[in-house]
């Protein structure tokens, strides 16, 4: 029967019955009830016989083309957009998607989906002072509804507004526990330092996706990476794993996967694995990590095409309204790159994203140029919660040595190795270079 | 009755109901290693989703009754590496009201061990533990999913063998033939949606090949002592509270029940859908509105003039919310219960009619819920206002499921294997 549930809530995007709120929206444009032949239905029905985005899309624009007038069609076509967004990472689809979920909005300014479904895209986008009022208008459109409060707290994380955020996750959880709920439970233990509790609530977000190939790959991926984070390469490449056994080809697993064959140095297959993940999901911080790699094995030329790559995606994802001036920043800062102008971007994305990374990436940009004092300020502030992120701790050992404390800087240098040996393939040796 | 499968169509609604529901799903972030996670927003949770409950007289056992509830939709026998099992970290409860007020009486409780070894080599069956009103009660273990004739061979006989037989209960848990049966086809067709085959009969059993999970009670009626000899039932998950802070685990929270079928889907909007879902029957008043003025009573006369009445539908809140008098009331509490008459006696076999009650068969629903009854085509012709004298012969085409159900405990057929399944194929 619950399947029955499911279709109606997909195709009326109610939640519930067919018939309910579907029948609220379809009297505004009267949509066809006749019978038709059987040759049209057997058409029809083999039509809808596929799973794959790209078919659904199809279907949905000739129902949100059908049906002008039915907000929660659009909202449906927007989300639809959206997921594939994600699979390709071809930003070009939150464009559409935007464009289908605003129609959706101006039709019914509280359809929770629409308001919900904004927030997701501005999220994606790195729009996050956006996300954060869409997210209250999705709460206040649904306020026992948990979904829109994922992407409030989402979006007050990157603002920095870690209370408010953590609240939020709780109330989130409270109104109804699931995968997504304590995914970002584990989130804000990991951004505390509590290593074990994210572990723990992870596995619980593993758990409760069983039925749901995607989510379980996304859950196993996130506690490989959890693992990664301390040093255990052996349990975190048993998570990849599972990730790729649960969606083959996944890409987050198979860059999990290129991490680990780093570090156990098989560079070669790190690389292959790597090229697969870019190939699946053209991410830039997956082709930055194939350049590293590829530099690593001095293969220069081939990682300097991969380099002239990196800004050509961010280019592309900024003309598709995706902000990337963080990942941006710190990307040329690593790589030496126009340092004073990169920290002038890297201080333009930390008044929009004053979270942690941004002080951590305000920080690196500043001891990179030279600005050890000011450096250190944000360093400090970098690691305030207590989390526990070895390139943070390398990141303040450069800081200290720049500014002459070499004893504070062994200290650092030595605390992000005994955190994860491997937390960058590109500054890993220098951390050991100089923490001895 | 032969029907041919459109199980992919069903497996495609599926991925549009996830999409409905993952606002934004999952996907690496575009930056850094910790930069936003970009966390699934999605909520739905096949391995905690009620998705049909069944309570009935026991045909060859009369002197018990039988509660049969199902969770996780749209369970592909052929999912291999991804294999079904429940959730080891939720609960899964069968509750059951005696008294008529909406509360409780006895609680059955289940929770599910970790697979022996890697779930995706196929090892699925689970260990289980049940309580009763909170004191351990029994243990045992689910047969493995049917994966085909070389993994799992001779399947009846590992179903049999994993039924737990103790003071005179009988208890199975484990993966079922999903026995819900319905054209969704058809039922979208009425509300134009999308042409279809209509209710003109040939309708296609979406659910043919499906599995579901099942937990199957059987117990003595001399157990249940309720008042009228009327017990409410309903199904009901709850998965473990979490907090940033704090406690690591803080209590548990209910994230699915159900007791009438359909009602989920009738009556609650979507900006309640939570909400719903965490909430005892006892509190279900504050749904009647939308019960006595039914917006699909509406449009079933816009669409075809069917002469549905359109308000004071006191007839739909006897149905699913108090029982009907003389049949299976329960009092003037208005809760969402599957409400069965234990008194009133089995149906012999030729009498039987899937209309339940309103084919004049007064053993099956609403009268409890047998696994032959049609509740689609029931409640279309109750929602057309066959109670009320408007009698019209509505059906979706399909009046049965594609596999006969087992003539004993616990009557849900046997899973149809990864190997061998007819999803997607027609039948012969």
């Amino acid at each position: 029967m619950k399947i029955l549930f499911s279709i109606t809530l997909a195709l009326g995007l109610l939640g519930l019955m067919l018939f309910g709120g579907l029948v609220a929206e379809s009297r505004s444009d009267g949509g066809a009830a006749v019978p038709a032949t059987a040759a049209q239905a057997a058409t029809l029905q083999s039509e809808l016989g596929s799973t794959d985005t790209v078919t659904l899309l199809r279907r949905l624009q000739e129902q949100a083309r059908a049906r002008a007038g039915d907000a929660r069609t659009h909202a449906l076509l927007g989300l639809a957009y959206s997921q594939r967004a994600r699979e390709t990472g071809d930003p070009a689809y939150y464009v559409r998607a935007e464009a289908a979920l605003r129609r959706a909005r101006r039709l019914d300014p509280n359809d929770v989906y629409a308001l919900t479904g904004l927030g997701g895209v501005a999220l994606s986008r790195h729009r996050f002072a956006a996300a954060l009022e869409l997210g209250r208008a999705a709460t206040a459109a649904a306020t026992g509804n948990a979904a829109p409060y994922g992407v409030v707290g989402d979006a007050l994380l990157e603002l920095g507004r870690y209370r408010e955020a953590f609240a939020t996750f709780d109330r989130m959880a409270a109104l109804k526990p699931s995968a997504s709920s304590y995914a970002r439970v584990s989130y804000a233990r990991e951004l505390r330092g509590d290593l074990r509790g994210a572990i723990e609530a992870m596995e619980l977000a593993l758990d409760a996706s069983i039925g749901r190939p995607e989510a379980a790959a996304w859950a196993a991926v996130e506690l490989g990476k959890l693992h990664w984070s301390v040093g255990r390469i052996t349990r975190s490449d048993s998570y990849f794993r599972l990730a790729l056994r649960t969606v083959p080809g996944y890409a987050p697993a198979l860059d999990g996967r290129a991490r680990v064959e780093a570090a156990r140095g098989r560079t070669a297959r790190a690389i292959e694995l790597q090229r697969r993940a870019l190939i699946a999901i053209p991410l830039p911080q997956y082709v930055i990590q194939l350049a590293d790699l590829l530099a690593r094995a001095g293969r220069k030329a081939a990682a300097q095409e991969q380099y002239a790559l990196v800004e050509a995606i961010e280019r592309l994802q900024a003309a598709n309204g995706v902000t990337l001036d963080l990942e941006t920043a710190l990307y040329r800062v690593d790589h030496g790159i126009r340092l004073e102008q990169s920290l002038a971007l890297a201080r333009r994305a930390h008044v929009q994203r004053p979270s942690i990374l941004g002080d951590d990436v305000l920080a690196w940009a500043l001891a990179r140029a030279g600005r050890c004092e000011e450096a250190l300020s944000y360093s400090t502030r970098s690691l305030r919660l207590g989390t526990r992120d070895a390139s943070f701790y390398f990141h303040r050992g450069m800081i200290e040595r720049c500014l002459g404390g070499d004893a504070a800087a062994r200290t650092w240098f030595a605390r992000a190795l005994a955190t994860n040996p491997h937390f960058s393939f590109r500054w890993s040796p220098t951390a050991r270079r100089f923490a001895s | 009755m032969k029907k041919a499968v459109l199980a992919s169509a069903a497996v495609a609604a599926a991925a549009l109901a996830a999409l409905a529901a993952a606002i934004v799903g999952s996907g690496p972030s575009a930056g850094v290693a910790s930069s936003h996670r970009e966390a699934p927003l999605i909520s739905e949770d096949p391995s905690a989703d009620n998705t049909d409950l069944y309570a009935f007289r026991s045909p060859d056992k009369p002197g018990t009754v039988t509660i049969v509830s199902n969770w996780i939709p749209g369970e592909d026998p052929a999912a291999g590496p991804n294999y079904y099992t429940f959730s080891p970290t939720a609960k899964y409860k069968l509750n059951i009201d005696r008294t008529g007020d909406a509360r409780p009486d006895i609680v059955y409780e289940f929770r599910f061990g970790r697979t022996a070894g890697p779930a995706f080599l196929g090892n699925t069956a689970q260990s289980w533990s049940m309580w009763r009103n909170k004191k351990l009660f029994a243990r045992g273990k689910t047969p493995p999913n049917n994966i085909g004739p070389r993994s799992t061979s001779n399947y009846p006989s590992l179903v049999s063998k994993s039924i737990v037989h103790k003071n005179g209960i009988s208890i199975f848990a484990g993966q079922r033939d999903d026995g819900f049966y319905g054209d969704i086809g058809a039922i979208f067709d009425l509300v134009g949606f999308r042409k279809g085959t209509g209710g003109a009969g040939g309708g296609k059993d979406f659910f043919a090949g499906y599995g579901v999970h099942a937990i199957a009670l059987q117990i003595p009626i001399a157990d249940l002592r309720a008042k009228n000899s009327t017990i409410g039932v309903w199904a009901s998950t709850e998965r473990q509270n979490v907090a940033v802070g704090g406690k690591l685990r803080r209590g548990w929270t209910q994230v699915s029940r159900l007791g009438n079928p359909l009602v989920n889907e009738v009556v609650v909007p979507t900006a309640f859908k939570d909400a719903w879902n965490r909430s005892a029957p006892v509190n279900d008043k504050q749904y009647a509105g939308p019960v006595v003025k039914p917006i699909l009573a509406k449009l079933m006369n816009d669409l075809y003039k069917l002469n549905a009445p359109e308000d004071n539908r006191d007839d739909l809140v006897a149905v699913f919310g108090t029982g009907v008098k003389g049949l299976n009331f329960t009092g003037p509490t208005v809760a969402d219960m599957l409400r069965l008459n234990y008194s009133i006696p089995v149906t012999p076999a030729g009498k039987v009619s899937r209309m339940g009650v309103i084919g004049g068969d007064t053993g099956g629903f609403p009268n409890g819920r047998r696994l032959g009854d049609d509740v689609i085509d029931i409640a279309e012709q109750v929602m057309a206002g066959f109670l009320k004298g408007n009698k019209v012969p509505l059906g979706d085409g399909v009046n049965a499921g594609d596999i006969p159900n087992l003539a004993t405990f616990p009557y849900e057929p046997d899973p149809q294997s990864g190997f061998g399944n007819s999803k997607g194929q027609p039948k012969p």
